[in-house]
C-alpha cells in the first residue's frame, strides 16, 4: 500500500525565466517560485493499478519523481507499507521500481550487464541476480538480445530491457511515467502485459498516461491532477460518475473544467 | 561505490573516443606529432644552413679582403644578372623583388675612414622575417674577421708586440665559473617545459571521461535511474570520482612511459648527449615524487570536471564549460616559469603553480623535501574540499534536474 498526502513542491525561478515572464498566465507562479505541485493526495493498495491523469504540465512527472525519491517534497508525506520514504529515501528506493518514457540504458553495456548492474546497486546477491535475470528474460522474451549492447537495440527491445531493469529488485510498488509514449503497438502491448502481470502478482502500480484506453483496460483507480492540485481520486466508475459521462475522455475533460480550491 | 567504479571503467574502456583521448593520443599521436615537428624544424634549419644566397656588394673594392671572404664563402653567390645596383634603395628593391637575397653596402669612403682610424658603418640589406635566417650572422662573422685583421695590422704598425694585442683589445676577460652542475642547468630548461606537458595531460585525462559520466548520464536518461538506487549520493560521487582519478593518472602515466620509450628508441639510433645526461641524472625516486605530486592535482581536476559536468544539461554544454577550465590551468603554469619565480613557503600554496615549481626543482635536483610535503598537503586539502563540494553539488535538485 502506498499513500500520498498533501504533497507540495516548488522550484525557484531562474533569472531568465523571471525576465521573460508573461504576467498572470500561470496561477502557480509567484515572484520567485513556480509551485509545480500544490496539493496532491492519493493512494494505491496491493493489487491495484492507479492511473495518474492530467494535462501536460499538470505536475504528474514532479509528483512521480517525488514518489521515486528523486525529488524531495517541500510538504506532505509518502508512505509505503507504513514507512515514510520522505524521511527514509534509501528505504523508498529499495521499495520502488521506476520507469519512464525517457529513462535510458548504458549504451556500451550489454542488456544483461545493464540489468545486473542495477541489481548489484540494489544489494542483491550473485545467486539472486542470476535467478531473477533468468526469470525476467523468459517473462519478457529477451533471450535473443541479452548479450547485445544497449546502443544497438530497437526501441521495443530497449523498453523491455528498461522494464526488466525497473523491477529486477522485486519492488513493493511500481511507478511508471508515461511508459508507452512513443512506442509502437507491439511494444505498447508488452508494457500493458507487464502491468497486468504485476497486478496479478499483487504489486501496486501507479502510472501516468494520456491514453485513456489504457486506463479503461488496466486501472482500478484513477487520480487526476490539474495545475498541481488533486482534483479527483477514486475508482473508474466513480470517475465516470464525477465526470458525468460513461466515456472516459469526456469525463476527464468535465472533471478538469470544474474549479478546485488549493 | 566499487560497483559504480567498476561499471564506469568498463563503459569507458568500451568507448572508442575515450580510448582515443586516454590511450591512442598519448601513445601514438603525441609522439608522432613531436617527431614530425622535430623533423620539420631540423629540416628547415638544415635547408637554411645549406642555402646558397645571391648577393651584391656596393663599393666592395674599398674592403677587398672582406669582399673576397664573402665571394669564397660556400653560402654566398655573387649576383650575375643584368640589373645594376648602385644605391641602398636599389638594394632594397632588389631584395623585395627577389632578384637578390642580400645586399651589402659599403660607403665609398670606407677605406679612407678606416685609414683615418674612424669607425666605418656598413649596411646589410635582407629580409629578416624568415624564422630561420643565417645570413646576417654569417656576414657579421666575416666582417669581424676582417675587422680583427685590421686591428692587428694597426697595432703592428704602432709597433706593439703580438703578445700584447689580447691585453690591449680586451683588458678584462670575464670567465664564468658555474656552481650549477649539468643536471641543474638542464633542469632549469627542461623542468619548465615538463609541467606544460604533464599538468594539461592530467587535466585532459579527467575532463573527457567526466563529460560522459555527468552530462552524458543526463543526456542518456540514465542519471535518474541511478539516483533511484539505494546507494547514497556520496557513494555515487566517490565511484565516479575514483574513475576519473584513474583515467587521469593512467593517461598521464601512459604518456610519460610512451615518451620514455620513444626517447630511448631515439637515443638508440642517435647520439644525443644532452638528452642522455638529462635522463641519466633522474632517479626513480624523482619520478615517484612527481607522480605523488600529480596525484592530488588529478583529484582537484577530477572533482572540478565532475562538478562542471553534472551541472551541464547536455554533452555539448559540458564541453563548452570545460574549455575555460582547460585554458585556466595554463595560467598558473605560466606563473611558474616567470623570471625569479621560485618555490617558497608562499608559492607552495598557489595551486598548480606549486606543483609546476616543484617538478622543476625535482628535475634540477635542488628540491626542498619540506616543500614537497607542504605542496602535497595543500593540494590534497584543496582536492578534499572540492570533493566535498562535489558531493554537496550532487545533492542539489536544481543541479541534477535543471
Amino acid at each position: 500500500m502506498i499513500e500520498i498526502a498533501g504533497l507540495k513542491k516548488k522550484f525557484k525561478l531562474t533569472k531568465d525565466h523571471k525576465k521573460n515572464k508573461v504576467d498572470d498566465i500561470d496561477p502557480r507562479e509567484d515572484k520567485d517560485y513556480f509551485h509545480s505541485v500544490r496539493n496532491v493526495s492519493f493512494s494505491c493498495a496491493k493489487g491495484e493499478v492507479l492511473g495518474l491523469l492530467g494535462p501536460n504540465g499538470a505536475g504528474k512527472t514532479t509528483t512521480l519523481r517525488m514518489l521515486s525519491t528523486a525529488l524531495k517534497p517541500d510538504e506532505g508525506s509518502i508512505t509505503i507499507a507504513g514507512n515514510d520514504i520522505v524521511k527514509k529515501p534509501l528505504l523508498g528506493r529499495k521499495s520502488i521500481g521506476f520507469l519512464s518514457g525517457s529513462t535510458g540504458l548504458y549504451g556500451r553495456l550489454t542488456v544483461k550487464e545493464n540489468i545486473e548492474y542495477f541489481a548489484k546497486l540494489h544489494g542483491m546477491s550473485k545467486k539472486d541476480i542470476a535467478s531473477r535475470c533468468e526469470e525476467l528474460f523468459s517473462m519478457l522474451d529477451m533471450h535473443k538480445f541479452i548479450d547485445k549492447r544497449a546502443e544497438n537495440l530497437s526501441t521495443g527491445m530497449k523498453q523491455k530491457a528498461n522494464i526488466a531493469r525497473a523491477v529486477v529488485h522485486h519492488p513493493d510498488v511500481v511507478v511508471l511515467d508515461e511508459p508507452t509514449t512513443g512506442l509502437d503497438i507491439m511494444t505498447t502491448q508488452t508494457v500493458i502485459n507487464f502491468i497486468k502481470g504485476l497486478k496479478e502478482q499483487g504489486t501496486p502500480v501507479i502510472f501516468s498516461t494520456h491514453h485513456l484506453d489504457e486506463v479503461a483496460l488496466l486501472c482500478d483507480r484513477v487520480a487526476v491532477i490539474n495545475e498541481g492540485i488533486s482534483c479527483f481520486d477514486g475508482t473508474v466508475d466513480e470517475f465516470k460518475k464525477a465526470g458525468n459521462s460513461d466515456e472516459l475522455n469526456k469525463a476527464f475533460i468535465n472533471i478538469l473544467t470544474e474549479k478546485h480550491d488549493v | 561505490m566499487f560497483e559504480v567504479f567498476k561499471k564506469e571503467l568498463k563503459e569507458l574502456l568500451r568507448d572508442k573516443k575515450t580510448l582515443m583521448f586516454v590511450v591512442a593520443l598519448p601513445v601514438i599521436i603525441f609522439p608522432i606529432i613531436f617527431a614530425v615537428m622535430a623533423f620539420i624544424s631540423s629540416q628547415a634549419a638544415l635547408d637554411a644552413d645549406q642555402k646558397v644566397n645571391t648577393y651584391v656588394i656596393i663599393n666592395g673594392e674599398y674592403a677587398q679582403e672582406f669582399t673576397d671572404k664573402v665571394f669564397y664563402h660556400k653560402s654566398f653567390e655573387l649576383y650575375k644578372g643584368n640589373k645594376t645596383f648602385n644605391t641602398i634603395e636599389e638594394l632594397k628593391a632588389g631584395v623585395i623583388a627577389g632578384d637578390i637575397d642580400m645586399g651589402i653596402y659599403l660607403p665609398s669612403d670606407a677605406k679612407q675612414t678606416l685609414n683615418d682610424e674612424k669607425q666605418s658603418k656598413w649596411q646589410v640589406v635582407f629580409n629578416d622575417s624568415k624564422s630561420i635566417n643565417f645570413l646576417f650572422e654569417r656576414v657579421k662573422e666575416l666582417a669581424k674577421e676582417y675587422s680583427d685583421n685590421l686591428q692587428k695590422e694597426q697595432l703592428i704598425s704602432f709597433g706593439i708586440d703580438m703578445s700584447a694585442h689580447a691585453a690591449l683589445l680586451n683588458p678584462v676577460d670575464v670567465i664564468k665559473v658555474d656552481t650549477a652542475d649539468k643536471r641543474e642547468n638542464l633542469g632549469e630548461k627542461m623542468g619548465g617545459f615538463l609541467p606544460y606537458l604533464l599538468i594539461p595531460l592530467v587535466l585532459m585525462g579527467a575532463t573527457y571521461p567526466a563529460i560522459d559520466l555527468g552530462a552524458g548520464e543526463k543526456e542518456r536518461g540514465t542519471l535518474e535511474t541511478l539516483l533511484l538506487t539505494p546507494i547514497t549520493r556520496t557513494e555515487l560521487v566517490l565511484g565516479k570520482f575514483i574513475t576519473l582519478l584513474t583515467t587521469s593518472i593512467a593517461s598521464t602515466t601512459i604518456t610519460v612511459l610512451s615518451m620514455g620509450c620513444w626517447v630511448a628508441l631515439a637515443l638508440a639510433f642517435a647520439d644525443l648527449d644532452v638528452i642522455k645526461t638529462a635522463f641519466s641524472s633522474l632517479a626513480v625516486t624523482d619520478l615517484l615524487m612527481i607522480f605523488v605530486l600529480l596525484l592530488p592535482l588529478a583529484a582537484i581536476f577530477s572533482s572540478l570536471a565532475l562538478a562542471i559536468s553534472i551541472y551541464a544539461r547536455t554533452f555539448k554544454e559540458a564541453q563548452n564549460y570545460m574549455a575555460p577550465l582547460s585554458m585556466g590551468v595554463f595560467f598558473p603554469i605560466i606563473i611558474s616559469i616567470l623570471p625569479n619565480m621560485e618555490l617558497t613557503a608562499k608559492t607552495a600554496f598557489i595551486p598548480v603553480t606549486n606543483v609546476a615549481l616543484a617538478i622543476k626543482d625535482i628535475i634540477k635536483g635542488t628540491v626542498d623535501y619540506t616543500f614537497v610535503g607542504l605542496i602535497f598537503l595543500a593540494t590534497a586539502l584543496i582536492a578534499g574540499a572540492l570533493l566535498a563540494f562535489c558531493v554537496k553539488w550532487f545533492n542539489r535538485e536544481d543541479v541534477l534536474f535543471r
